[in-house]
């Protein structure tokens, strides 16, 4: 039960620093990669947690190979916690 | 989201309004150099214009917000600065029938240069990471060999011409390399397929405005040029690129439905 809190905290957390970049750069290119998630993957921002692959997909389709920047801010968001075994996860499937 | 078909559309009109104006401008100077004066300068209202309408589009959609939002003010900036200038340009020519150069219109075509400059930098930010020294050495490069023949050709004219049409003509170059070198990057991102097509046409746009510029300067130091003379097509071709790069951003960065928002922090509580 504890892990499951902290999973959820850790989506949370995750989400946060994921929209917290996206709203820096502007509203429309965070409703942008929220669009694309739904429309390519059925999936909402949160879902990013257990599949990071899916945002950096849509982040590649948008900047095209330079993408690294955004990850780098979001990397940056999570750095206090990049140590917790599922955060360093999601951090290194987007950075790959 | 902007689709592939969109994509090739937005091509194909950009193609074809390239073509058009150049075929236009073509003819005009083929019917005599008046002809070519007075459509060059009809030419650019609807040109700027639509440059300054969908910029404004693109500021309000980023609601000033944000490092795209800050960017795209900066462009408003550039793009009313170049359609004030324009006109002031067209009623010394049409309306007064005097020489333009230099004018009022100098003022505010020199005011855009500072807000491309920031524009650009604003532009290349989330690429930033892509840019490495080579790339940034080659484009400066490429800058320093542009500038030291423009310098020299704007210094070498004839003595007839004061020191402060001097400080305008050589005001052209300096204000064109610094704007060159984040242009440059950006096409060269474009060619190391780093970037796609549609975000480079502010890049292209750019570089096209400087050859332009640098055309317009060869051509008035030799006195052959003229409103509507065929250098004036490079012109018209950068704002038309400059408006399709906006264009493909106001696609891309369209309004959604709310029913298929981001499930976002409130759905999670």
């Amino acid at each position: 039960m504890f892990d499951a809190a902290n999973g959820e905290i850790y989506k949370a957390l995750v989400t946060l620093a994921i929209e917290k970049t996206l709203l820096n750069m502007g509203k429309p290119v965070l409703d942008e990669v929220a669009h694309r998630l739904f429309k390519n993957y059925k999936s909402y921002m949160p879902d990013c947690y257990e599949h990071p692959e899916y945002l950096k997909s849509v982040l590649k389709e948008l900047y095209g190979n330079c993408y690294n920047n955004i990850v780098k801010s979001i990397n940056k968001n999570l750095e206090e916690f990049a140590t917790k075994k599922p955060i360093e996860h999601f951090l290194t499937v987007i950075s790959e | 989201m902007q689709t592939n078909l969109e994509k090739s559309r937005t091509k194909k009109y950009l193609l074809f309004s390239l073509l058009g104006t150049g075929f236009v401008i073509f003819v005009a100077n083929l019917a005599g150099q008046d002809v070519a004066t007075v459509a060059s300068d009809l030419l650019y209202v609807p040109v700027l214009g639509a440059l300054v309408i969908l910029s404004i589009i693109i500021a309000a959609r980023f609601n000033v917000k944000g490092e795209h939002g800050r960017s795209w003010i900066l462009f408003v900036g550039l793009a009313a600065s170049w359609f004030i200038a324009e006109q002031i340009w067209i009623v010394y020519d049409l309306v007064y029938q005097i020489d333009p150069w230099p004018s009022m219109a100098d003022i505010f075509y020199l005011l855009g240069y500072p807000f491309l400059f920031l524009f650009s930098i604003y532009y290349l930010k989330p690429v930033k990471d892509a840019i490495s020294k080579k790339t940034m050495a080659y484009a400066s490069l490429a800058t320093i060999t542009l500038l030291i023949p423009l310098l020299y050709m704007a210094y070498d004219t004839d003595s007839e011409i004061s020191t402060f049409e001097l400080t305008l003509a050589l005001s052209y170059p300096i204000a064109d390399v610094i704007v060159l070198i984040p242009a440059l990057i950006g096409v060269i991102l474009f060619f190391r397929g780093e970037v796609n097509f549609l975000w480079s046409l502010m890049c292209i746009a750019i570089v096209l405005n400087v050859v332009a510029d640098s055309g317009f300067l060869i051509t008035s130091m030799d006195g052959s040029y003229y409103t509507g003379h065929p250098i004036d097509m490079l012109y018209l071709w950068a704002y038309i690129l400059f408006s399709f790069g906006v264009y493909s951003h106001i696609q891309i960065f369209k309004k959604h439905r709310p029913n298929i928002k981001s499930q976002s922090l409130e759905d999670l509580r």
